[in-house]
């Protein structure tokens, strides 16, 4: 075992909704390298109801690549790792799989407390079915029928300021608790207290000894404070329970994890606000991960994580939630040919009863990606509303400065092409300034989040390893005007020599400059007047290091916002042309 | 490697057990003993779903402080009461009640409040096939089982029936439409093609039709396939699709027999599916279906993505390395021989197994 580290193979497993993942890493020169990964259907939903079968088959996958046992013949994980090369030393486990758990939600204020609880909902896989407040209009009877006909998973009780007054919390907890108790026994829900503090010992009491309540910090302990975290932390196990009791095999990674099986959310958001603090904390980062039932957006400033998650946005069972937020037309957009809105919506819902399926033909291929972009784009809408402004935005539309920017999920992992998803990520997302494209292909990004609590370094180890694919430095000018003015004069000199690259970008262009993995150049952007490419405000110039990717320097001049021809002719054709050079054609 | 399985199985079976556990949303009463036969529309247990629940004041009634009249109620948690029963008092030279306003029972007493329930139409849980009770807890589900023809789908509207099936068209493809619903598929289980038009889905409903079972629906109708009063299911997807051959055939060969039609909605994290079940008879002990497939050459399958979605084919090899296909992405894959294509190979993601 290395003197550095504490343990030197790490094994993760990840299961989703659709697929298992299993990776694992191992010391290589000091330093912590992905040496396999297995992937395999997961096993969750029905016939089975069990995560036990796709994880034994993800993990068969690792077994077959690296000859390494994983499982002893009772099917125990082998840890810590043996003499003879079986086992592993740490074992960190993550689920986003399992069905929603149905929500109602207790609050007070309907512009604090309550809109606190919402921001907190979003950030985990709740699913909010019903709300009490205090200035619900329904009579008391009413809002016990309702609790009772919504048969939730989970009460969150919230409200009150910690010290303040507190009968109208304690009133509406009497309510509650009377629906609750009325559930039957087998229906009970968990309730989570997260108001005002003082009132604990009281709520506790009001809900008797029949249904116990989980305590949390207030997540509203004065008006302008928030705290969602201390509440975030316990949602994740009253979650995990919840499914442990609908899906067999959670109990096995529990133990396997020692305890800690975490919600795949909460373990990507972690690395992201690792990453934050340790990149350049003028900027933030984003991770972005599209899943097939939920897609989760990540977005830390200096340590201060914005976590979101949308379970109506998917490119699976969830793609019919997108038409909630959403029109075809929306999605039509993205097309690089025109096709009759109930073309998407047919495939879009046959997708949905078919969350595995993957696109053969060129078009379908066109059109999931379409889906994703919008999916994307409607997350990053919603996130970002619960995002603070930072320093060197230049507007609230514009996104702010962000570098890395990580995207994450099995559609985006298997894109075809590099190109394809530099073009995804760019119309989804729509970054503003210089940012850095990155692609976790082996989703790796939950698996470093589970393993940061004990082995913080994995992350950045493993992210600079090559096992994240570095896609292409991305320069995107905000500002905007006539299609094909000037935007800026840009000079590129390779640090491993060569001509240097000059020339000038107009409105409305896609350009790629070649500039390999591994490869750094100086870049000199001297943008036009009305444009920045965030050297301090529109027209600054300025010069950076930047590094290559899979596809390049793509300077992306189309404008912010992006506002794409509304002829559709000439949209088809501007998608294509854009298409061709970012080497994203089939 | 350890053998592979396929998750996704779609049962069409011409003769099987069925065995389906029915159960109520919450604990009710059991209205069945086991061995007991059943018919579709017996019902086997009720339950108060969604019952109304109306706060006494009794202080106010009584016109008492709030602590002298929690001591005035006469009735304890879990009591039933009658309209007009006394719930607490008399108090005073005038004799003040508090009387229940309707028959209920007492759910709750808060203080000088009592919380009382009125029980709603209870919910009925029914059998949906003729079959035989063979397990039940007493409280909330009923196992039945029967032999017969089974004929799963990927898309239901939520409601169920049982009637007598009528062909309407030629081919797996045609379409429902209008002009071919006439008077004489009064009370049918009709079976058709496919449905890209809400008119004759609602002349269905003038026709007082017991279900439709289609191939394909197109997205747009899924909204007024969910207003429907009768049950709608999809055997193959939305668009126009055929319904696949092999259940095409054994639809269409039992035309004129009785079926039930259960066209729950399924789901991700849904154990049951949209199903048809034509009871038949059988002197012989039958397996209930595989519910997983071992990945294996000679498996039916079905397609669920383009190209050649909804073909029905049996796989003759399972290729060792990833695919490259037209779209670029590589993946695990199968050579199937698919009915009325030829060999054609497919991603394992986009095959299930067909029974």
């Amino acid at each position: 075992m290395s003197a550095l580290l504490e343990a030197d193979t790490l094994l993760a497993v990840d299961v989703g909704s659709v697929n298992t993942r299993a990776s694992l890493f191992d010391v290589v020169d000091g330093r912590y390298r992905l040496v396999a990964t297995g992937r395999a259907s997961s096993t969750a939903g029905p016939p089975l109801f069990d995560v036990s079968e796709g994880v034994r088959n993800a993990l068969d996958q690792v077994r077959a690549i690296t000859g390494r046992r994983l499982v002893d013949e009772s099917e125990a994980l082998i840890m810590p790792a043996t003499r003879d090369g079986s086992g592993v030393d740490l074992f960190v486990a993550t689920t986003s799989a399992g069905p929603k758990v149905r929500t109602v939600l207790v609050g007070l204020m309907p512009g604090i407390s309550v809109e606190s609880a919402h921001r907190l909902a979003a950030s985990t896989y709740l699913d909010v079915v019903q709300e009490i407040g205090l200035m619900d209009r329904r009579r008391e009877e009413e809002q016990i029928d309702v609790i009772l006909a919504a048969r939730p998973d989970l009460i969150l009780v919230v409200g009150g300021t910690d010290g303040g007054a507190g009968a109208s919390v304690v009133e509406m907890v009497d309510v509650t608790s009377l629906a609750a108790n009325l559930l039957p026994e087998s229906q009970k829900p968990r309730v989570v207290y997260a108001g005002n503090r003082t009132l604990a010992a009281s709520v506790v009491e009001r809900f008797g000894d029949r249904l116990p309540v989980s305590l949390t910090a207030n997540l509203r302990p004065s008006i302008d404070r928030e705290e969602l975290e201390p509440a975030r932390q316990l949602l994740s196990e009253v979650i995990a329970e919840a499914r442990r009791s609908r899906i067999s095999g959670f109990d096995e990674l529990t133990h396997w994890s020692g305890g800690n099986l975490l919600a795949t959310a909460d373990a990507f958001g972690r690395v992201v606000r690792y990453l934050s603090r340790v990149y350049d904390r003028r900027k933030g980062v984003l991770g972005v991960d599209l899943g097939a039932s939920q897609t989760t957006v990540a977005a830390a400033f200096d340590g201060d994580l914005r976590l979101s998650v949308n379970l109506d946005l998917g490119l699976g069972d969830a793609l019919p939630g997108l038409l909630r937020h959403s029109s075809l037309d929306k999605v039509a957009r993205w097309l690089p040919f025109e096709m009759p809105a109930s073309d998407i919506h047919d495939y879009l819902s046959n997708k949905a009863l078919h969350p595995s399926t993957i696109p053969i033909e060129p078009v379908e291929l066109h059109l999931e990606y379409a889906l994703a972009r919008q999916a994307l784009r409607t997350a990053i809408g919603l996130a970002r509303q619960t995002w603070p402004m930072v320093r060197g935005q230049r507007s609230v539309e514009s996104m702010p400065p962000l570098e890395p920017i990580l995207a994450s999920g099995g559609a985006l992992a298997r894109c075809p092409r590099p190109g394809y998803t530099v073009m995804v990520l760019l119309d989804a997302l729509q970054p503003s300034g210089v940012s850095t494209l990155v692609l976790d292909p082996y989703s790796l990004m939950p698996a470093m989040g589970a393993a940061a609590g004990v082995l913080p370094m994995a992350a950045v180890q493993v992210l600079e390893s090559g096992s994240f694919v570095s896609l292409a430095t991305v320069v995107s000018p905000v500002g905007s005007g006539r299609f094909g003015r000037p935007v800026l004069r840009l000079r590129l000199d390779r640090e491993a020599g060569g001509e240097a690259v000059e020339g000038e970008i107009r409105l409305g262009q896609v350009a790629v400059i070649p500039l390999g993995q591994g490869q750094h150049a100086r870049l000199t952007l001297r943008p036009e007047r009305g444009f920045d490419v965030g050297f301090g405000g529109p027209g600054r110039a300025g010069v950076l290091r930047v590094a290559g990717g899979a596809v390049g320097l793509v300077v992306d001049a189309r404008g912010r916002p992006l506002h794409l021809p509304v002829d559709s002719v000439r949209r088809v054709e501007m998608i294509q042309k854009w298409m061709w050079d970012l080497g994203a054609q089939l | 490697m350890a053998t592979q399985y396929l998750y996704n199985v779609t049962h069409v079976v011409p003769l099987t057990t069925i065995r389906r556990e029915r159960r109520l949303p919450v604990p009710g009463s059991v209205a069945v003993r086991i061995g007991q036969r059943v018919q579709p529309g017996d019902v086997l247990a009720e339950a108060q779903v969604a019952p109304r629940h109306y706060f006494l004041d009794i202080a106010r009634g009584l016109g008492l402080p709030d602590r002298e009249a929690a001591r005035q109620i006469r009735v304890n948690r879990g009591d039933r009461v009658d309209g007009g029963e006394v719930i607490a008092g008399p108090v005073g030279i005038s004799r003040r009640t508090v009387r229940a306003p309707v028959d209920g029972r007492i759910a709750a007493v808060s203080g000088s409040r009592v919380l009382l329930e009125v029980e709603g139409e209870p919910y009925a849980l029914r059998s949906g096939f003729p079959g035989v009770v063979t397990a039940t807890d007493g409280t909330q589900t009923v196992t039945i089982e029967a032999t017969g023809a089974l004929i799963q789908g990927v898309w239901g509207n939520g409601r169920q029936e049982f009637g007598l099936m009528r062909l309407v068209g030629d081919s797996p493809d045609d379409r429902l439409q209008t002009d071919k619903l006439d008077i004489n598929l009064r009370g049918a289980v009709l079976i058709a093609g496919m449905c890209d038009h809400p008119a004759p889905l609602h002349q269905a409903t003038e026709l007082s039709v017991r279900g439709v079972i289609l191939g394909s629906l197109t997205s747009d109708l899924i909204p007024v396939a969910q207003r429907l009063p009768y049950p709608v299911i999809v055997t193959e997807g939305f668009g126009r699709l055929p319904i696949n051959l092999m259940a095409y055939g054994l639809l269409t060969s039992n035309v004129g027999r009785e079926a039930a039609v259960d066209a729950r909605p399924g789901g991700t994290y849904e154990a049951d599916r949209p199903e048809v079940i034509i009871p038949l008879p059988s002197a012989r002990e039958l397996e209930v279906p595989d519910e997983v497939v071992p990945l294996t050459r000679g498996v039916r399958v079905r397609v669920l993505r383009a190209p050649h979605m909804g073909a029905v084919g049996v796989i003759q090899e399972i290729e060792e390395k990833a695919v490259p296909f037209p779209s670029g992405i590589l993946a695990r894959a199968a050579a199937v021989d698919l009915e009325g294509f030829g060999q054609a190979t497919v991603p394992l993601a986009n095959l299930e197994a067909l029974q």
